[in-house]
């Protein structure tokens, strides 16, 4: 269960999160709406822990991980531009995550091709980043999340920037694997349709903001 | 396929001259010296004998722990500046630049200014002098690095679980390891050659495969042995930079530009962060303060006397002798090294193979190249050697190749649609290169220009062996007014020794904002 409580984070200046509150039961998956620049990857990326939190708090599973460190959180984030290491292969990539808990290779080999066969993508372990496609890199970059089981995996637009088919071929897909591993996810996107396609709840980021509820009431 | 827009005949017409130019004044000279004043006994008489392989070996571990220091020394402030932004950055990058530019009779005179006299004629004195002059190595290969690595790789790691020291290891590590085995390499290179700071902090005992080469042919007269020494200088040189342009080859990661570029230094890290810009500052600084402290004192008074020598006869001889020097090698190596751009960006094969070779040019050392033009140019119907401008064309060759390294990637910025829209304009080839190629790549040449001069102003290796009494570079001078005893004769050096520093630091102000420019020009 994710609880974040009246979340504020400063930059420059300029409070981009103000006051922000959101709740996320276990298995629900929740699209934030809104449009550019209104603080979603933020919000994401205070979760994840990638940013410094000014006020409020942030809880998962009872448990406050407001100042807790990034890599010590266990929240996925998929990357709106996939973020995938140039310089390993595809297997390494996936298992990334059990790599840096001091897996061994074979065992990490092993649970890569299984998430890689999972997303789609039997037989690309030895494939280098750069010579995905945009849907491959995007399964990849999937993978490599789900593969550290997280707690809670956060969406930064990952479906952005495909062609209508492949769009809907990978969000059909990816809603069947959520489905399958009961996933808890927070998935920020100014489309709504793919929010409400992939999620349970659809909310707008501006109603999450108690200040903006005061002045809009 | 679309039709060409450039015709090559213009690119050609470059490659001739460039190849004509270096068959000349660096082909010819290193054949002479091998052809007319080797013999195959020379080898094994010098191959063979012990004190030739110490020579060896004394280059090679000095190089090695002159590399390992300035890594370590440099690694922290190349942290702040690669990965972070912050007010006075641009700052401290030019700051740490200064030593590099400085000319090594400079740099040794200053560290003994600053160096307590128990420490002079040391290994330390000469490490430490390496170290000052290539953290600017470290600083703009590594760091350059790091500041196109996108910040969102190390963000997805941690939220992959992995601390900041695996961060390290497994994302960024891989990622500089080329750059900075690269920036190893370089250090390495400079510092095997190095001359004026071991002739001047190493003392009488300690000696370079370089200053060996410079002894035995101009305080020996054994050309033999300098030629055969230059040549094993030569083959491992060759090797070194074999290396680098392998390691530098396998670069990961730089296929995209960085969306999250460097950030603001942490909160828990301002003061680790202010601490490293302060101690590199003070490093870069002290011994220059040091110099223009040392200026001031004969003896063990205060005093301007030897300012004012700077207009006698020898001292004002020798600024007039740089400036002209520096001007015509500035001059003749940026045409030199524009023509050598022109082949390296118009034409394909022979365009890479012209970017090795200037590459490979570095590979020859000042000492070799002047010992190299003296034997070469030693003809009766033409006094070469008396000529002013002699000096200058050692300093070209020795320049020019760094020039084309800040050159081909400026001119490789021009969009192949600008040439393509003014090509349906009516504008034709001659047109085109003034009105787009010369008009974009103008801060780079005037970088080009300001960077050949500090090169030239600072060369001490070829000057010393090539400029006659009367036409003596500040760089000899110091070196022979140091040499001497008497107060007033060091503290005349150290005035000389300011002097180039002021200039050179205007030098670096030039080619600074000059680089500068050509980044926003290369952005539009």
């Amino acid at each position: 269960m994710l609880h974040v409580a009246d979340l504020v984070v400063v930059r420059d200046g300029r409070r981009v999160l103000d006051g922000v509150s959101l709740v996320v039961q276990p298995g629900e998956r929740v699209a934030v709406h809104g449009p550019s620049g209104c603080g979603k990857t933020t919000l994401l990326h205070a979760i994840a822990g990638l940013v410094h939190v000014d006020a409020g708090s942030i809880s998962l599973n009872h448990h406050d991980v407001t100042h807790t460190r990034a890599h010590q959180r266990g929240v996925g984030l998929v990357f709106q531009d996939d973020q995938l290491f140039a310089h390993l292969d595809v297997a390494d990539n996936v298992s990334y995550a059990l790599r840096v808990r001091g897996v061994a290779k074979r065992e990490r080999f092993i649970v890569a091709q299984e998430w890689l066969e999972r997303v789609g993508l039997s037989g690309f372990q030895y494939r280098r980043p750069t010579s995905l496609s945009g849907g491959e890199a995007k399964r990849v970059a999937l993978a490599r999340t789900l593969a550290g089981e997280p707690n809670i995996v956060l969406l930064d637009e990952p479906l952005s920037g495909l062609d209508d088919e492949l769009h809907d071929q990978l969000l059909s897909d990816v809603r069947n694997l959520f489905d399958q591993l009961g996933t808890t996810v927070v998935h920020v996107t100014h489309d709504r349709a793919e929010g409400a396609a992939l999620c349970h709840r659809s909310i707008e980021f501006a109603t999450l903001s108690t200040k903006v509820i005061t002045h809009q009431n | 396929m679309s039709e060409p827009v450039w015709h090559p005949a213009p690119a050609r017409v470059a490659l001739v001259v460039v190849l004509l130019w270096l068959g000349v004044f660096l082909v010819a000279p290193v054949l002479t010296m091998v052809g007319g004043f080797v013999a195959p006994s020379d080898f094994s008489r010098i191959l063979t004998v012990p004190s030739t392989w110490r020579l060896v070996w004394f280059s090679l571990w000095q190089s090695v722990i002159s590399v390992a220091v300035t890594l370590v020394v440099a690694a922290p402030v190349t942290w702040l500046i690669g990965l972070h932004r912050f007010r006075g950055r641009r700052l401290l990058r030019a700051t740490t630049t200064v030593g590099f530019l400085l000319p090594s009779v400079v740099v040794a005179t200053a560290f003994l200014a600053v160096l307590p006299r128990s420490l002079h004629y040391t290994m330390f004195a000469v490490v430490i002098a390496h170290v000052y002059f290539n953290i600017a190595v470290v600083v703009r290969v590594v760091g350059a690095r790091l500041e196109l690595l996108d910040m969102q790789l190390m963000n997805a790691a941690r939220t992959l679980g992995a601390s900041p020291t695996v961060v390290w290891r497994t994302i960024v590590w891989p990622l500089i390891r080329g750059a900075t085995a690269a920036a190893a390499a370089v250090i390495f290179l400079y510092c095997f050659s190095s001359f004026a700071v071991v002739r001047v902090l190493g003392g009488p005992r300690r000696s370079t495969l370089e200053s060996d080469i410079a002894l035995r042919a101009f305080g020996i007269g054994d050309i033999p042995a300098a030629t055969v020494l230059a040549l094993v200088q030569l083959v491992i040189v060759v090797g070194v930079i074999g290396v680098v342009r392998r390691l530098s080859g396998h670069e990961h990661g730089l296929s995209h530009l960085a969306t999250l570029p460097p950030t603001a230094v942490a909160h828990r890290q301002r003061l680790f962060a202010f601490g490293v810009a302060g101690v590199t500052a003070a490093f870069v600084l002290l011994p220059i303060a040091a110099l223009l402290w040392r200026s001031v004192q004969v003896g063990d008074t205060l005093s301007l006397a030897a300012w004012r020598t700077i207009f006698d006869t020898s001292l004002a001889a020798s600024i007039r002798a740089s400036i002209r020097t520096a001007l015509f090698a500035g001059v003749l190596g940026v045409a030199l090294a524009v023509l050598t751009t022109l082949a390296i960006v118009r034409l394909n094969t022979i365009g890479r193979l012209v970017d090795l070779l200037s590459i490979v040019v570095l590979a020859v050392s000042p000492v070799t190249l002047g010992l190299g033009l003296m034997l070469t140019f030693d003809i009766g119907w033409f006094d070469w050697r008396a000529k002013w401008w002699f000096v200058a064309l050692a300093h070209t060759l020795v320049a020019f190749p760094l020039a084309v390294r800040v050159l081909v990637p400026a001119w490789r910025t021009t969009p192949i649609g600008l040439h393509q829209a003014a090509a349906v304009l009516g504008a034709g080839e001659l047109r085109r290169f003034v009105d787009i190629d010369l008009r974009r790549m103008r801060p780079a040449i005037v970088a080009s220009l300001g960077l050949i001069i500090a090169v030239s102003l600072g060369e001490f290796g070829a000057a010393s062996l090539m400029s006659r009494a009367d036409g003596e570079t500040m760089p000899v001078m110091i070196a022979r007014l140091l040499s001497r005893t008497g107060d007033l004769m060091r503290a005349q050096a150290f005035v000389l020794a300011s002097l180039l520093v002021a200039v050179c630091i205007a030098a670096l102000v030039l080619v600074e904002s000059a680089l500068g420019r050509s980044d926003r020009v290369a952005r539009r």
